[in-house]
């Protein structure tokens, strides 16, 4: 037997896990609908799909909630998981999912997939043959994938450095990459049986002022851990920063040096897609206006020539929406996309130069770190600060870098760090912005450009 | 294809020392009558004459390991930071002082191998004073290091003789900065080796660095997967005859501690089955729940008065359980494991030679049964072979 | 003590289960906009950390923010906890954000929390305001 078949064996004999046949599965996954796996769709469709967010503890209520995206005309079905779950708290999951079952109030605020397991939510899957997106924020998901690919989750959002950033303050970064490359590794074998499972980069990280040079870089590494490790379909993402502008060069940028960098570690094969993320940050109150700053996403999602967009809510300011709520979006952003036609081409060469010279540098000094492994490199980079992620809780984060919107609402670094922002770059991203102001004014500034969009 | 250089290993533990060629493994119990080198060449003389010096490497925790005492000015930060680099040094015996209090410490009587003194980031100064002087005056101590603001550095060069100054252990971001205090203390352990008479004459045998056993088992830890069927997060026990020694994956733990290590070390350092059985036994009589385990285990009190071959099993089983005990919610301790997370625990050393698979599967149950009331079932693996500790051993070169 | 010029340092962070990144981030560059030496410990910080903290890096001023309202379950301890350590008398200390839940006073709440132990309390005060006063408070000491 392999040492990953042994370490399977162990993490699957959980005490809240109903034995796991994976002879089964692997029969399951061979023979599953190719309508079941995102990456077939990549492949065939010729428009942008559409996924929304959301997850409910029960299995009714999220079998409601799949009924109504259907009916909305949904591409992709999500699936989101729950806290506990996500800090492999299977205890408190299912004793709050049977008070949630039994009291008709919602205890926790996604689907806890491993203590329904997979037989169950598999019936539900296969019921709507849609294909499904798994959004959760694991450091450690190898129960939780291996449960979610049984059911026929074909999709897996995450990885070791996007879902942990943003949400931890000290579960070892270390730790977390040994974590996602068995999540690496179960998704490639798998994906020798039928269509290749879609593994999908978290690109939004802390959803304030992150610059599009460290998304990227950070997009690109995580492909990178996943391609070298053999899975075959790959998205890349990022969320909305505020200028069309800015997001039109992230895409071009980002999708030509995914395909560079895949290229130049012999991965050239792989299907690499991008995804965009409707506004992450702080939404208005005011419904009809969240509406609209939704709409507006989805158009500059399709000037972006994205391959999925991530839809939000008009009610996203006031907790967890509605599935009413939620099948509108979907409803309203099929109709925006049906009727977005004769887009024009927008290219700012200046702006793509610009950024592929601060990624390719910051990768570079990745690469250059003298460790052996790609994802140790990774890890001292941002232990050293190379890559820094404004907002991140994360104690191994350096915190040094500091952006500031420009008069066009482009996010620019005023202040570098560590990173190895070239300096022409560096000087370019300063003289957009007014940085004669006193310092308490620039301050008053960064907190007006969080909440751009209230 | 890959034609591996034979090499013979050897480990001198309190009580057995261990001796491992490419095809055979033997393990003696030590006679504390004789020198180790005699003991050792009289029962492995000729494997031992079989290898040339380059080719033999020996690890050892038959001195004890170095006793330290650490003086900190904060229990979160100083104190913390310094523990948790000589615990993964190799080093088994570490009391705190907070310094603020230093005047209401007794002074211990024993020799202590090493002090500590750490506080402060560089740019605060003016920390330590008479109160440390004094109470140095009355130690006794072999060597002595600071490692704190280095604006405190000359004045501490000044005060104390011989004291060794090394760049501050927390940096400007308050996180902790390793390498120089664990390469300090691990050259100490090195020095303490050839100060000492009798495993100093282990060189005879060899031309390669002794190393402290705990220091070999926790570089292997990364690569154990490859070895054995374990996931982690895991912890690993060895049960010696003096102490016990606890290897842990950082993730069990919520410090706010960025560190390069994979996994943590602790001791504790009365619970053995053999040297420091006294404490054990106090220890297990101390423990409400230990009279239920004994029940469960079909023996009475009486069992920890025995010496017997049965006597020694249950010690060890009751041993399993109060490290338990010790690493989880239930007792506060220097720090508390996410026991309910663990895949599988490792058990190495000689218990593992005297107790089965079932033996230690049934006390962990119980553990988790009792304490924390849980149905949770890690792998327990069993390391009869010594191959974390050879695989460790041969990849000191 | 100290002169006008001198750096003071503060530390500062968001005490218990509070993930309010950006508040938190916030204040540090705010405090390091108006000249201060800032040590973040970031959200989900325990008291005894905030402590010990003042004392590794010698803090002047130890200001902790709240915004989920919990901050009344924990900041009884503040008193008893502060007095554990010997040399903290001349520390600064403030609290700021949400202070409780739901609707409350200022003018009740603020001497509350101050007999609690804080020289500084802001409910609900804008960020700007708050430093505003935290300055005014140093310069009022330093001229005593």
């Amino acid at each position: 037997m392999s040492l990953l078949q042994e370490e399977r064996d162990i993490i699957v004999s959980n005490e809240y896990v109903d034995s796991f046949d994976f002879a089964e599965v692997k029969e399951f996954v061979k023979n599953a609908s190719k309508d079941l796996f995102i990456s077939h769709h990549f492949k065939n469709a010729d428009k942008m799909l559409v996924q929304p967010r959301g997850g409910f503890p029960t299995y009714k209520k999220q079998f409601a909630l799949n009924e109504f995206f259907v009916n909305a005309n949904v591409d992709v079905l999500p699936l989101t998981i729950d806290s506990n779950t996500r800090l492999n708290d299977y205890s408190t999951a299912s004793r709050m999912l049977r008070l949630s079952e039994e009291n008709d109030v919602d205890m926790l605020n996604g689907y806890p997939l491993v203590n329904h397991g997979y037989r169950t939510t598999r019936k539900m899957i296969t019921h709507f043959n849609k294909p499904v997106s798994l959004r959760h924020g694991t450091p450690d998901a190898r129960l939780l994938i291996e449960t979610a690919i049984a059911s026929g989750i074909f999709d897996i959002e995450g990885g070791p450095i996007t879902y942990l950033l943003p949400y931890s303050k000290n579960f070892p970064l270390d730790k977390a990459f040994l974590y996602w490359k068995y999540v690496e590794r179960v998704c490639a074998n798998y994906s020798e049986l039928n269509e290749p499972i879609n593994r999908e980069s978290f690109g939004p990280l802390t959803a304030t002022l992150v610059p599009p040079a460290i998304t990227i870089v950070i997009q690109l590494l995580e492909m990178l851990l996943s391609l070298e490790e053999g899975v075959k379909s790959f998205s890349v993402s990022f969320s909305q920063t505020g200028s069309m502008n800015q997001d039109i060069v992230t895409g071009a940028v980002i999708k030509k040096l995914a395909k560079f960098y895949a290229e130049e570690i012999g991965c050239g094969d792989a299907a690499i897609h991008l995804v965009y993320h409707q506004w992450m940050g702080a939404f208005p109150m005011d419904k009809d206006f969240a509406e609209q700053l939704i709409n507006m996403s989805t158009v500059i999602a399709s000037m972006v020539g994205a391959d999925k967009i991530i839809t939000k809510t008009r009610e996203e300011a006031s907790g967890i929406p509605t599935k009413e709520a939620n099948a509108k979006t979907v409803a309203n952003t099929q109709y925006t996309l049906r009727i977005l036609n004769g887009l024009p081409t927008i290219v700012d060469e200046e702006e793509e130069d610009i950024l592929t010279l601060e990624v390719k540098a910051i990768m570079e000094a990745v690469f250059n770190d003298p460790a052996d492994t790609l994802w140790r490199k990774v890890f001292n980079s941002i232990k050293n600060g190379i890559i820094d992620v404004p907002f991140s809780p994360h104690i191994i984060n350096h915190n040094e870098m500091i952006t500031i919107r420009d008069a066009n609402k482009n996010i620019r670094i005023i202040e570098r760090g560590n990173v190895p922002i070239p300096d022409r770059c560096f000087e370019y991203e300063k003289s957009k912005c007014d940085l004669t102001k006193d310092t308490t004014s620039i301050v008053n500034d960064i907190i007006h450009d969080i909440g751009i969009m209230m | 294809m890959n034609v591996e250089k034979d090499k013979l290993l050897i480990d001198v533990g309190s009580t057995y020392f261990k001796v491992s060629t490419a095809d055979s493994i033997e393990q003696h119990a030590r006679d504390f009558n004789k020198k180790i080198l005699d003991d050792l060449t009289q029962r492995c003389g000729k494997t031992i004459d079989r290898f040339a010096k380059e080719d033999v490497y020996i690890c050892s925790s038959a001195n004890g390991g170095l006793s330290t005492l650490i003086i900190g000015i904060t229990q979160s930060f100083s104190l913390k930071y310094a523990t948790n680099i000589a615990f993964n040094s190799g080093i088994n015996i570490i009391d705190t002082v907070l310094y603020q209090n230093i005047e209401e410490y007794s002074i211990p009587s024993d020799l202590i191998d090493v002090v500590i003194v750490v506080g402060g980031i560089d740019s605060c100064g003016d920390i330590f004073g008479d109160d440390l002087y004094n109470y140095l005056a009355k130690l006794n101590y072999s060597n002595i290091v600071f490692v704190g603001s280095e604006q405190d550095a000359p004045m501490i060069q000044q005060n104390i003789d011989n004291v060794v100054i090394l760049p501050n252990i927390i940096d400007s971001k308050l996180h902790i900065v390793e390498e120089d205090l664990k390469d300090y203390l691990t050259n100490l352990y090195q020095q303490d080796i050839e100060g000492k008479e009798d495993i100093k004459h282990l060189y005879d045998i060899t031309a390669n660095q002794i190393y402290s056993t705990p220091y070999i088992v926790n570089k292997t830890l990364p690569l154990i997967d490859g070895s054995f069927s374990v996931a982690n997060p895991f912890i690993l026990l060895d049960v010696g005859g003096a102490t016990t020694d606890v290897h842990y994956s950082k993730d069990l733990v919520d410090d706010n501690i960025v560190t390069e290590n994979e996994y943590d070390r602790l001791v504790f350092k009365k619970l053995g089955v053999y040297k420091s059985r006294p404490s054990l036994v106090f220890a297990a009589k101390n423990n409400e729940f230990v009279y239920e385990l004994l029940m469960h285990l079909k023996v009475t009190e009486n069992i920890f008065e025995e010496h017997s071959e049965k006597a020694t099993k249950i010690l060890m089983q009751v041993a399993i359980f109060l490290v338990l005990c010790k690493i989880s919610y239930y007792r506060k301790a220097y720090i508390n494991l996410k026991l309910l997370a663990i895949n599988s625990i490792v058990l190495t050393g000689g218990i593992t030679k005297v107790l089965s698979n079932e033996e230690v599967e049934d006390i962990v149950a119980f553990f988790y049964k009792k304490i924390l009331t849980s149905e949770h079932k890690p792998t327990v693996v069993m390391d009869g072979n010594y191959d974390i500790w050879t695989l460790g051993a041969k990849g000191q070169e | 003590m100290l002169g006008n010029n001198a750096i003071m340092k503060v530390v500062t962070g968001v005490v218990g289960n509070d993930i309010h990144v950006v508040a938190n981030r916030l204040i540090d560059l705010s405090l390091r906009a108006r000249g201060f030496e800032v040590f973040n410990l970031g959200v989900n910080t325990y008291l005894e950390e905030f402590f010990d903290a003042v004392v590794e890096t010698g803090a002047e001023v130890l200001l902790i923010s709240s915004l989920n309202g919990e901050a009344e379950g924990w900041a009884r301890e503040v008193k008893t906890l502060k007095a554990k350590y010997k040399h903290l008398d001349n520390l600064i200390l403030m609290i700021g954000g949400n202070l409780v839940v739901g609707t409350g006073k200022a003018e009740d709440i603020v001497p509350r929390f101050k007999n609690y132990g804080f020289d500084l309390v802001c409910h609900q005060v804008d960020l700007n305001t708050g430093l505003d006063m935290l300055e005014d408070f140093i310069e009022e000491r330093n001229s005593q």
